[in-house]
């Protein structure tokens, strides 16, 4: 059961990752398309997630998503190493998606069931995928889900997130260290150990 | 389910999910915005850096025949300290020329080594001193982590002169950690002569600028005037202390020192020269802990140390034993430092070198081996770590496991209010990971620090809210105590809307806040 915390990281969480991902932008910005593709499909979770998170619809997440990765291509010549690539990715996602809510208008917390992130006929998704992602986009608050999802799929720190976020570090501890005991809970109710 | 595996889960379940249109993408990438070439600012700054310490050496050599004028300004105007771990303080005159640069601990000694302790510097201007000391940080490695923090104090009496040193050493400072660290924060203040001689304490060799910044957490975690808490914070380094004052934790961490030692007494290595470790403070992680990588004749292992208890959270026990029984020639305890750190990287050692690599799975084969710790063996070492006797616990899961790689138990037990949760492995009885937590009950006294109450917390949501408590019903006040800090969950309802708010326990600030139509 135990996941030793040194041996799990997402693709792009640890230097290795983010020089990894700093060399494909890099490349992006030189034009590289093959390069373009890489970092979609190695980013692409991460990308989707926050833009599910911040605007609750599957499709809206995938434009979204499409546009982010366009917006990427446009603007990587301007990218500088600064850290940290991701955050600089999923600040173009948050504006994109901040964009698409304001052209929205005001929007209704949607309830539990009515979250629509999981197509209907996903290959590979398993009950556990659904139940679990469920439970994380339906019960947990805005920033709790915003925050988990951007630690775990996404790789950022928690200092990262505070700063894409725009909110205090002590905030964003408190929401993730919240949300995940809310998130156990949860799937444990629903999946008997 | 632990946290980490948690957050596993949620990463692949949306992996899975997130829908793969790669080629609609491509297809709507054609031009790009204008071009820049990347990274020419990381490679131009380290010439820079040197330009700017050999101007720094020039003008030493040019101040040197200046002895005159220096006899003349010698009266010092302006103090500034340079605090990261190292502490280094520069004393300037009335043209910002600097008088003295004095290393105020031993890392800073080292920091200076080059410049002759620091007595190069006398005569250059403050800006370029401080870049050329700034320079010396990075390159010592003191600067390169995502939340690495410098700290630039002025004191000055004249109150213009040193905001004005202060925004251009920031300005300047600033220039050059964008490229060479550009993780790194600068954190910056001025102080009075009287607020840097209050924050001093009488023979410290803090800076008053470091504890200046000491106080401020003392004050924060409701330690102020205990100066055996000052002398523990003034070990920390400005990153740390940071870390303390973001994140408002109370408690106080081991320090980097500490958790090498810990990482290298649980590695076995302590006796070794040929092994060094280096630690990397995450207190804005949770939980809290220091990443420290132990570099030894086999390669690099990473151990995660708790900040707060210094237990060891993760990481390989016993390298040399490891090594010694997998065929492994012990090393001689002097290994030669001229390897590159990729020689010494894990994928360029022999297999028998690699102790972290998970074993093969079983196939199929669930009884323990002859050679494994039993069960109770297993009990009786997780209730000797938590101090408690069989007697004061209630077991609610013994059970033995395959993951990771190895087999492992699982063992959690409740004594009182704490829960607690191990991971030992069934090969060595090695406590793996352990976490215990205590479900206090309203009225709990929690920890040390300060608490504002429940009542106070109560008072505060509602204030929040625009409510009186008349006006609400199923009103719920739960003390909570995690990862250090004190918090107060309220819930209540009013005019059918939910509430649900987290109060700091410190503070009585509203940390964060939900409200819903109640269904």
């Amino acid at each position: 059961m135990l996941i030793l915390p040194s041996s799990w990281t997402t693709a792009y969480g640890g230097p290795e990752g983010r020089a990894r991902l700093e060399a494909l932008l890099l490349a992006v910005a030189g034009g590289d398309r093959e390069a373009l593709a890489a970092l979609y499909q190695s980013t692409r979770g991460a990308v989707y997630g926050l833009a599910l998170s911040l605007l609750r619809s599957r499709e809206e997440a995938q434009d979204v998503t499409q546009d982010a990765f366009v917006r990427i291509w446009e603007k990587a010549p301007q990218y500088r190493p600064q850290g940290s690539p991701m955050a600089w990715m999923l600040a173009v996602v948050r504006n994109l998606a901040l964009m698409r809510l304001r052209e929205r208008g005001r929007f209704q917390p949607l309830a539990e069931e009515e979250w629509d992130a999981i197509p209907a006929r996903a290959p590979g998704v398993t009950p556990e995928d659904r139940a679990l992602l469920q439970t994380a986009l339906g019960r947990l608050g805005d920033r709790e889900r915003q925050v988990i999802l951007l630690h775990a799929v996404s790789g950022l720190k928690h200092r990262e997130i505070a700063a894409l976020l725009e909110l205090p570090l002590a905030t964003v501890l408190s929401q993730y260290r919240r949300g995940l005991k809310k998130l156990k809970r949860a799937m444990e109710g629903e999946q008997p150990l | 389910m632990t946290y980490q595996e948690l957050e596993q889960q949620l990463a692949q379940a949306l992996e899975r999910t997130a829908p793969d249109s790669a080629e609609q993408v491509l297809a709507r990438c054609e031009k790009q915005e204008e071009r820049v070439i990347p990274m020419t600012e990381q490679k131009t700054k380290p010439k820079s850096l040197r330009g700017l310490i050999a101007a720094c050496l020039a003008l030493v050599l040019a101040g040197g025949a200046g002895g005159v004028y220096y006899q003349q300004t010698f009266a010092v105007t302006s103090v500034v300290s340079l605090d990261v771990n190292p502490s280094i303080e520069l004393k300037a005159n009335r043209n910002e020329r600097v008088v003295s640069c004095t290393p105020l601990n031993a890392e800073a000694a080292v920091v200076l080594f080059s410049m002759d302790g620091g007595d190069d510097l006398k005569g250059a201007k403050l800006d370029v001193a401080v870049n050329a000391i700034v320079g010396a940080l990075v390159r010592e490695g003191y600067l390169d982590s995502l939340s690495s923090a410098i700290l630039i104090s002025v004191e000055d009496g004249d109150a213009s002169r040193a905001a004005r040193l202060q925004e251009e050493l920031v300005a300047s400072v600033d220039g050059v950690l964008r490229s060479q660290a550009p993780g790194a924060a600068v954190l910056s203040q001025v102080l009075d002569a009287s607020a840097a001689q209050g924050a001093r304490t009488g023979g410290s060799s803090v800076s008053s600028g470091k504890a200046s910044l000491v106080r401020k957490v003392m004050e924060m975690n409701g330690t102020a005037g205990d100066e055996a808490v000052f002398d523990q914070l003034a070990l920390l380094s400005v990153e740390e202390l940071n870390d303390l004052l973001e994140t408002g934790a109370q408690q106080i961490p081991i320090g980097r020192p500490a958790a090498c030692r810990i990482a290298e007494e649980y590695a076995g290595t302590l006796e070794l020269d040929s092994a060094a470790a280096d630690a990397d403070p995450e207190l804005d992680e949770f939980p809290a802990h220091y990443d420290v990588e132990l570099k030894t004749a086999w390669g690099e292992f990473d151990y995660k140390i708790d900040a707060w208890t210094g237990a060891v959270l993760s990481g390989q026990r016993d390298i040399l034993s490891l090594a010694s029984a997998s065929g492994t020639q012990t090393p001689a305890p002097q290994v030669p430092d001229t390897q590159t750190p990729d020689a010494q990287r894990p994928g360029t050692q022999t297999p028998a070198a690699q102790p972290q690599s998970p074993a093969a799975p079983p196939a199929g084969t669930n009884p323990p081996a002859a050679s494994e710790v039993t069960e109770s063996a297993a009990k009786t070492a997780v209730l000797e770590h938590a101090g408690l006797s069989e007697s004061q616990v209630s077991w609610t899961k013994v059970e033995r496991d395959f993951d990771d790689g190895q087999w492992e138990y699982e063992l959690e037990f409740w004594c009182g209010d704490t829960e607690y949760d191990y991971t030992v492995r069934c090969s060595d009885g090695c406590i793996l990971k352990h976490e215990h937590e205590t479900h206090y009950h309203s009225g709990g006294s929690g920890s040390a620090g300060t608490d504002v109450g429940a009542e106070a917390a109560k008072a505060a949501a509602l204030s929040h809210a625009g409510l009186s408590e008349s006006q609400t019903t199923q009103m719920k006040v739960k003390q909570d105590w995690d990862g250090g800090l004190l918090e107060y969950e309220v819930e209540f309802k009013s005019g059918g809307m939910e509430y649900e708010y987290t109060i700091s326990g410190a503070t009585g600030a509203v940390l964060e806040y939900k409200s819903e139509w109640d269904d």
